[in-house]
């Protein structure tokens, strides 16, 4: 039942994602691109930090 | 005596801009900071690190002093439409207060709630929820954004709006074209993303200012590197909205984009320098002391290779008989409004278009009365009006090339550090973290100067085309507007004291979990989140 539960949440939220990227492209691209663009650059900010993680603790391996 | 005074038409519009240009001083920091916030908090969450957590509360000790001290500049100006816009607010207010009352209700409510949860929730909440409450915080301060920028979209490009003669004012025709709007979705991303570039900057400038001093090196290192990462995409990202916008002002605005490249004359060939430097003069309507570079002007502007772009001169003459029939409009609705009769709304709505220009035009008439003008002084009225029609063009041209001057010197800094980062060389370059750290106000400075091309660039329209800013403030004395403006500038001078004062000794002490320092003395009135120790207290 809360597998159920949550296959449906996530599809709910895969609707609502589907019906906003069709709506705001058609009628907002710029709004579309801000959403999109700012869900990677905060993504690809936190794959930086990780990144220096990783650097750091083959830097202590190594060493 | 004429109706409407200039003089205090001017104190209007200097108080408008003090207050708006203080006020932005702190906007653009809130609006970048809670997202790199949502992105150290999200690298917690996924690495379960202690130094991300305090890395989140650290910077989100420095937000909320920023916070605190914009809204307070900001509850003013909304009440300012009321007191110095009058008629601005009578024309326009069905239209302009939908988004003002929608960003109060809705986006600054929640803004307001998740901030208290974000800051208090660190021990209430799961990792998951805490963490979803601070993208919320985000997500509402660039909402907040959206619908003051929407807001100013209709001013710029007013659209889903028209104007009814028998109420004289404009009113709705569609919720969605005003949200929608094409200048309002690029000049929302475009501001959006200037303010992250301010976040980051700010970011990276203190943690250089940790690494020159040898204080919590690991913690800086990483801010440094995730923000410089941040910023560097940022800062692309709004070189590319800039285009867009000046794309848009190109088809919406002509006087407004020929004024930022100091275009007096249509452009003839594609040959056509892009100026780098030059010295306008509004008097004699040419430039001086010009360095360009040749074929770069049309396609920038136009994106294609041999498009014309019409020089202000041309412009103002393309006016006249706008202007004419502006004064026809005008002189009609005032019929209209004492007869109401078919034949004076039907040689209104013939002319309704240009009524903006008419409304130009009363600022030249006699005793500013239309009706008062005799066919011998019309030429001279029009032709006056026409030199109004354009703005200032050497504080459009400059505010412009300030602006995007500094954006390409933070794409070149973001990525020096970017790649010094990644090298692991980040301490061996002081001249570069010394720059970071007297590089903290320039984007602030870049998004004033872009707000001053913006706004001086749509003069002398308050509406583009319908409402002339001079008919659009309210009617008070002189010496009430002084005594305004002297006590704004002073509330608000306290403002940005009070700001630097808590921003520079919160920053200096850094982050309290490295540190383990008792609370500052003298700290015991501050808000808790604002105390020194509470980043410490609150995971010991």
């Amino acid at each position: 039942m809360k597998t159920f539960a949550k296959f449906l949440g996530l599809a709910v939220v895969l609707f609502v994602a589907i019906a906003l990227a069709v709506l705001c492209g058609d009628y907002g691209p710029w709004y579309f691109a801000w959403l999109v663009g700012t869900t990677m650059i905060i993504l690809i900010a936190v794959a930086s930090g990780v990144l220096f993680d990783t650097q750091l603790e083959t830097q202590k391996k190594g060493s | 005596m004429p109706l409407i005074d200039p003089t205090v038409v001017d104190l209007s519009r200097l108080q408008f801009a003090l207050t708006a240009l203080y006020h932005f001083l702190f906007v653009p920091l809130t609006l970048g900071m809670t997202m790199l916030l949502a992105a150290m908090e999200t690298t917690y969450v996924i690495t379960s690190k202690q130094v991300y957590k305090d890395m989140t509360q650290f910077w989100g000790k420095l937000f909320g002093i920023n916070f605190a001290i914009g809204v307070a500049t900001g509850l003013t100006m909304e009440f300012e439409f009321g007191t110095n816009w009058s008629m601005f607010s009578h024309f326009v207010g069905d239209v302009f207060g939908t988004p003002l009352a929608i960003e109060g209700l809705m986006a600054f409510f929640m803004e307001s709630t998740f901030i208290g949860l974000m800051f208090f929730g660190w021990d209430r909440l799961s990792k998951p929820a805490h963490l979803a409450i601070t993208y919320l915080v985000a997500l509402a301060s660039n909402l907040s954004a959206l619908w003051i920028l929407i807001a100013n979209g209709f001013m710029q490009d007013p659209e889903g709006a028209s104007f009814n003669p028998d109420t004289m004012r404009m009113q709705f025709n569609s919720f969605v074209q005003l949200v929608f709007s094409p200048d309002a979705q690029a000049k929302f991303v475009h501001t959006s993303i200037a303010g992250f570039v301010t976040g980051a900057m700010f970011v990276m400038g203190v943690s250089a200012y940790f690494l020159l001093t040898n204080r919590h090196k690991e913690f800086a290192a990483r801010s440094i590197r995730m923000a410089a990462v941040f910023g560097l995409i940022s800062t692309l990202a709004v070189v590319t909205l800039g285009d867009a916008l000046g794309r848009l002002d190109d088809l919406l605005q002509p006087t407004k984009i020929a004024a930022i490249e100091g275009l007096w004359h249509t452009t003839t060939s594609p040959s056509a320098p892009w100026l780098l430097a030059a010295l306008p003069n509004d008097k004699t309507q040419s430039n001086s002391l010009e360095i360009g570079i040749p074929y770069v002007l049309t396609p920038l502007i136009t994106h294609t290779l041999d498009k014309p772009i019409p020089g202000l001169i041309d412009l103002e003459s393309a006016a006249g008989p706008k202007i004419l029939n502006g004064i026809k409009a005008i002189n009609a609705l005032q019929q209209y409004s004492t007869t109401h009769d078919a034949a004076s709304l039907a040689m209104f709505k013939q002319y309704e278009d240009d009524m903006g220009y008419g409304f130009l035009a009363q600022q030249n008439a006699p005793n500013q009365d239309l009706n008062a003008i005799t066919p011998a002084e019309m030429p001279a009225v029009v032709q006056q009006t026409e030199l109004d029609t354009v703005p200032n063009v050497f504080v459009t041209f400059w505010a412009f090339r300030i602006m995007m001057f500094l954006g390409f010197y933070f794409i070149a800094l973001f990525a020096f550090m970017a790649y010094f980062s990644l090298k692991n060389q980040l301490e061996n370059n002081r001249f570069l973290l010394k720059l970071c750290t007297i590089s903290i106000p320039a984007p602030i400075l870049a998004c004033e100067f872009g707000w001053i091309t913006a706004e001086a660039g749509r003069q002398p329209w308050s509406v583009y085309g319908w409402l002339p800013t001079f008919q659009a403030a309210s009617s008070h004395s002189v010496g009430y507007m002084v005594f305004s403006l002297i006590g704004f500038t002073l509330l608000y001078s306290l403002f940005i004291a009070a700001e630097l004062y808590l921003m520079f000794k919160y920053a200096r002490l850094g982050p309290q979990s490295h540190d383990h320092a008792a609370p500052v003395a003298g700290t015991g009135a501050l808000p808790m989140f604002a105390k020194p120790g509470f980043a410490a207290k609150s995971w010991e």
